[in-house]
């Protein structure tokens, strides 16, 4: 063409080139206006003037020295940062790519010349430009504060790196979820409820025996130099603290905590930026690829089992020995021959099987085909004269990659318990023999009844029996239970029908604990073993479904 | 590089049970202004969805500009363009800046030379004078003449445009027409839909007709009004003499059917090909009616997309 001859368009911009990427000049140009940034500017910067004066100078009556008063606005002026970051710019990550697609403009990107990474590169530093501006604009507080505070350098970096890549964490889950939802306000607060959640729910869980969630926060840093933000007095006693918190420990391995903090958030960067990826190279692929979802479950088993089997023997990993170290010395003075209970092992059996088990469901959920990916991908198979679906394409079965995970989640999950009662914390106890069968049970039957129910019925009859057979009977056995002793065992017998609640069942057969009521300790293995007897057989039934379901789309694909 | 500028093979679309393009194959040369027509439902969108890399089709080979779309989305996409329906633009930009930035993701040069070919295309779309308005504030029209801007920034060889003329007045039609009709001059290859085919018609050295995911006719707009039209040709004669004469002449054959007269002028359907057509002629001539005017009248577009949509000619 002649005109086009003449302005011959240059090659792709690079991913790594962000300041050259279109979508993040497109989005500084709309959302960094002189009008609405200058006053969120304003805003900013007075807040963090405020809080770095009224902790600064309302500390000089206590504090005296320079170097204290000066470190006294570092935590303070943290917050109100990752307010910025975490919060809102998550939340605009999440709320800006939903805009794109409800305004229906997302069609026009994806017809861009871009790689698909530099499309996710440009929305994940473009949609929260302001909001790294704004964190930006703190920033000389915080510095002036370090400088003044003679607060280690290494501290700094260390926190501030980790704090850099957990926002990237979060704004990408922000993306992950706008792509997925379709109301932009939903998404905003799915999104910053998930980072809420980080900071307030996941950290408990972490307590029980599920160290590695604590790793995609930036608890685990802060704690480690936290004595150098402080005044030295404070700084000092957090110092004594701290000498009993433990290093990062994955197996073997004794590491820094900033460097597995790191290493884990890196990790999980790489699977998000793998699925948007996934997304902007084809719009209606899956999230993640057969392989890469059982890659990603069996990553989280080694991290779940890496961070925590070597603080048993120790006793770290009980949520009861953190407290009697804090508080056992100034409370009782005897606090030096703490013993954890059976209880702690109890509660960290069961909620291991209940992570593994949503973990497993939400990679099924991701990998699953709908009816319409099989046929097409039927369709193609036999115009290309295959007479079988490739193994790994979208519309081939999740039933192998389902079974595998279930595998391997059960085999995590029994490590884990293992090494739990095989530790010298309870020489009397011991996993009985019918332990494995029980956690093969729960993760086959809770994963293979789903992935067959999703592959067979579609997601519309799936969520309406998670809301009759998983939410519902979870409530009436919760009402029932607290309304009176007398109903405690029908609630135990309503209790089991919920998936969600079978880990729970089970730990309580793996270890009979005395401390259950008589009763209760009865009825829980009767109702247990008898839920796992109901759902074989409609597992098995789910599983006929599923192979005359698939023959039928077969068949169906010759059609036409 | 391939000889056609869009090369479509065997190409099928699935919604579940439901065919939207059902095996249809096609081959548009270079330099055309070419027609893809049918009614709604026919099957277009989903056919330039897929041509535009936006979806991944059931099956078939689709070539664009030489690139394969499958294999080669990003070189297709850079020497493509496309023009929705219903165009969207975002509510968070000016024009001048929503092309700017859609010239850089096409690394239309720097700056300057980005923004002075922000104004051609304004000024090629009669826009200029908007050039600092927000994008939310324009007409349906305007947004549509915007987004033709858009499709023309980086100058594509092959342009596919749906359903453009929809929303735009008279003058606006007129002028997008013609400046389809430029590029296709300059070499580059126009892709337009519509379900009216007369505008189609105007506009398009050839088109094709889809129904229900099915190609039915393709050619130029005469020879798809011969495919689709009535098997009996409709014609209108005059002569210098009687015309009651040339009636009763007509009357007589047994391909003559439909007869009617209306004033000097007789209507009558013709069940024959062009050879009959010329034997008729010739007949006409050699029975001394004194022919002033032989004339055929094909089926109005309308006629045949109204007929297309009721499905009456699918196979």
């Amino acid at each position: 063409m002649k005109n086009g001859d003449n302005h011959r368009p240059r090659r792709a911009v690079p991913a790594w080139k962000i300041w050259a990427n279109p979508i993040v000049r497109r989005y500084a140009r709309s959302r960094l206006r002189p009008a609405s940034f200058g006053v969120a500017l304003l805003l900013t910067v007075m807040v963090a003037g405020f809080l770095f004066f009224v902790s600064r100078e309302g500390s000089a009556r206590v504090m005296g020295e320079e170097v204290n008063m000066a470190r006294m606005p570092l935590i303070p002026l943290l917050i109100l940062q990752g307010l910025i970051l975490f919060g809102l710019g998550t939340g605009q990550a999440a709320a800006g790519i939903t805009t794109e697609a409800d305004e229906g403009v997302i069609d026009y990107q994806r017809l861009a010349p871009m790689t698909p990474l530099a499309k996710v590169m440009g929305y994940l530093f473009g949609l929260p430009i302001r909001e790294w501006l704004l964190f930006t604009a703190t920033l000389p507080f915080t510095i002036w504060s370090v400088w003044m505070g003679e607060v280690p350098l290494g501290s700094f970096f260390q926190l501030y790196s980790v704090f850099v890549m957990a926002a990237i964490l979060y704004h990408l889950t922000g993306l992950l979820a706008g792509s997925v939802m379709k109301n932009r306000r939903w998404a905003f607060l799915a999104s910053t409820g998930m980072v809420f959640l980080l900071y307030t729910v996941i950290p408990q869980a972490a307590k029980f025996g599920l160290v590695y969630l604590k790793y995609v926060t930036i608890y685990p840093v802060f704690k480690d130099v936290y004595p150098d933000l402080l005044a030295r007095p404070l700084g000092d006693a957090a110092v004594i603290l701290q000498s009993v918190i433990p290093q990062a420990r994955f197996f073997g391995l004794n590491l820094p905590q900033v460097v597995f903090t790191l290493i884990s958030q890196a990790v999980l960067i790489l699977a998000m930026v793998t699925m948007l990826w996934r997304r902007w190279r084809k719009a209606d692929c899956h999230l993640l690829g057969k392989v890469g979802a059982t890659g990603l479950f069996a990553w989280l088993q080694v991290m779940l089992l890496g961070n925590a089997l070597p603080l048993i023997a120790t006793g770290d990993l009980f949520p009861s020995r953190e407290l009697s170290r804090r508080f056992g010395r100034l409370v009782e003075p005897g606090a030096g021959e703490w013993s954890p209970e059976l209880g702690e092992a109890f509660v960290m059996i069961a909620l291991y099987g209940v992570v593994t088990l949503i973990f497993l469901w939400w990679l099924i959920f991701l990998i699953t085909p709908q009816d319409q990916t099989q046929v097409r991908g039927w369709r193609r198979a036999r115009k290309l004269g295959s007479p079988s679906l490739p193994q790994l394409s979208d519309a081939a079965t999740a039933f192998p990659w389902a079974l595998a995970m279930a595998g391997m989640g059960a085999v995590g999950w029994f490590v884990f318990s293992n090494a739990l009662l095989q530790s010298h914390w309870y020489p009397q106890f011991s996993l009985n023999s019918l332990t494995p069968l029980a956690m093969v049970l729960i993760l086959l039957g809770g994963g293979m009844g789903l992935q067959a129910l999703l592959e067979c019925y579609g997601r519309k009859i799936t969520g309406l029996m998670v809301i009759l057979a998983g939410i519902l009977p979870l409530m009436l056995a919760v009402i029932m239970g607290v309304t009176s002793d007398s109903l405690s065992v029908p609630a135990i017998w309503m209790g089991v029908i919920c998936p969600l609640s079978w880990p729970f069942y089970g730990a309580a057969v793996f270890l009979s604990p005395d401390e259950l009521p008589r009763h209760v300790a009865r009825a829980m293995p009767l109702a247990f073993w008898f839920m796992q007897g109901v759902t074989i057989l409609i597992v098995l039934w789910l599983l006929g479904q599923l192979r005359e379901s698939r023959r039928k789309i077969s068949e169906a694909s010759k059609e036409g | 590089m391939s000889e056609a500028a869009i090369e479509i093979k065997d190409l099928r679309v699935d919604y579940g049970d439901f065919v939207a393009v059902h095996d249809i194959s096609l081959s548009i040369p270079y330099g055309q202004v070419f027609g893809l027509v049918g009614p709604n439902g026919a099957g277009k969108t989903s056919t330039f969805k897929v041509l535009t890399t936006l979806m991944e089709p059931t099956y078939g080979e689709v070539t664009v500009a030489g690139f394969d779309i499958f294999e080669s989305a990003d070189e297709a996409r850079r020497v493509m363009a496309y023009m929705p329906d219903l165009a969207p633009v975002p509510s968070d930009l000016k024009l001048w800046e929503f092309l700017d930035f859609h010239a850089d993701t096409h690394r239309l040069g720097g700056g300057k030379e980005r923004l002075a070919r922000v104004d051609e295309c304004l000024a090629i779309v009669n826009l200029s004078e908007k050039r600092e308005a927000w994008c939310k504030e324009l007409s349906r029209g305007q947004t549509q003449r915007l987004i033709l801007a858009k499709t023309l920034l980086h100058r594509p060889k092959v342009l596919i445009l749906d359903e453009p003329a929809s929303g735009l007045d008279p003058l606006s039609r007129r002028e997008m027409r013609l400046a389809l009709q430029a590029l296709a001059n300059e070499g580059a290859t126009v892709l337009v839909s519509s379900h009216i085919l007369s505008e189609l018609a105007e506009m398009c050295s050839s088109l094709c007709v889809m129904n229900q995911g099915r190609l039915l006719a393709s050619g130029t707009a005469e020879e798809v009004k011969r495919q689709l039209g009535n098997a009996e040709r409709r014609f209108k004669a005059r002569t210098f003499g009687d015309p009651e004469s040339l009636a009763s002449w007509l009357e007589k054959r047994s391909d003559i059917s439909a007869l009617k007269r209306e004033g000097a002028v007789v209507n009558f359907q013709f069940t024959g090909d062009d050879d009959g057509q010329e034997n008729l002629l010739a007949d006409l001539v050699n029975a001394g009616l004194k022919l002033r005017a032989f004339e055929e009248e094909g089926s109005s577009f309308e006629d045949i997309l109204v007929s297309v949509a009721e499905g009456n000619r699918v196979e």
